[in-house]
């Protein structure tokens, strides 16, 4: 996994904490387990940090896609994409967009990575 | 002569399904919060649960920059959602000596269970699975006999038995 990859599955994972954190009523039920939840802005800032480190492309490419699908980052598994469950010729799960250093699905678009 | 009816057996639990004999580190060897978690990552890594180890090990990071998951009497509970984690699982691991895990209670930590599962939007057994844990060791009893436990065996026993109870 290249490193730009590896920042991107690290955004992924930071924004689904976030968005949870966020959520009342997931929050409250953390809360009343006994876990606190009071460093949601410290992970704010970790986002904003991890963005800027990001190639700006790629950073685009992924925060457009996120406003459309709830995982941008989906692993390719065989050669079935499991943001779509679309087959994908083995030539084609390999291509890679232009400029970038990531797979995309050539049905969904989705960033691919094998698990 | 009537049969006597099958005694009920409850269906099982969320964590009883999720404990695993391969996912159990009698004792850890680190001491400090950061390095037990890589501790514990590594362990996951050597089972297969995950390839990328310094992923989860981010995760976790996180999650306790969001709040410590030392929940207080010796019990700690990481748990996080990682996009390099193919399905949930959930690891048990012990310290005699007791880590430094910047718990709610400043109490060391001598329990420590970490679950980790894939990141699906809807997944309510992951929450579930972190109610049954937090239910299991409500006992000092309970969390006693963790402790004392030769095996995992034992350890399946008391967790299961401790969830069941209430
Ligand atoms: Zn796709």
């Amino acid at each position: 996994m290249n490193e730009q990859l590896q920042m991107l599955v690290a955004l992924q994972d930071l924004d689904l904490m976030i968005r949870e954190a966020k959520d009342p009523e997931r929050a409250n039920r953390e809360e009343e387990l006994g876990f606190p939840l009071d460093g949601v802005v410290k992970l704010e800032r970790t986002r904003e940090r991890l963005a800027k480190q990001l190639d700006e492309r790629l950073l685009q490419m992924y925060e457009r896609m996120s406003r459309r699908y709830a995982r941008v980052v989906v692993p390719v598994e065989g050669s079935v994409c499991l943001g779509c469950f679309m087959g994908l010729p083995t030539a084609a799960s390999h291509r890679r967009t232009s400029g970038t250093t990531v797979d995309n699905c050539e049905n969904c678009g989705r960033i691919l990575y094998r698990l | 002569m009537p049969t006597a009816p099958i005694a009920e057996r409850k269906p099982a639990t969320h964590l009883e399904n999720h404990l695993r004999a391969d996912l159990f580190i009698p004792e850890l060897k680190a001491k400090k919060k950061l390095a037990v978690l890589e501790e514990l990552t590594a362990h996951l890594a050597e089972r297969k649960v995950t390839r990328h180890p310094e992923a989860v090990l981010e995760v976790l990071r996180q999650r306790e920059a969001l709040g410590s998951t030392g929940i207080g009497k010796g019990i700690a509970i990481p748990h996080g959602r990682s996009t390099m984690v193919a399905e949930r699982a959930v690891l048990f691991a012990r310290s005699s000596r007791g880590i430094d895990f910047e718990a709610a209670d400043s109490l060391p930590v001598h329990l420590c269970f970490l679950i980790v599962a894939p990141p699906m939007e809807q997944d309510p057994i992951y929450l579930r699975l972190l109610a049954d844990i937090v239910k299991s060791v409500r006992l000092a009893r309970a969390r006693q006999r963790l402790l004392e436990a030769p095996d995992f065996e034992s350890v399946r026993e008391i967790l299961t038995a401790s969830v069941a109870r209430e």
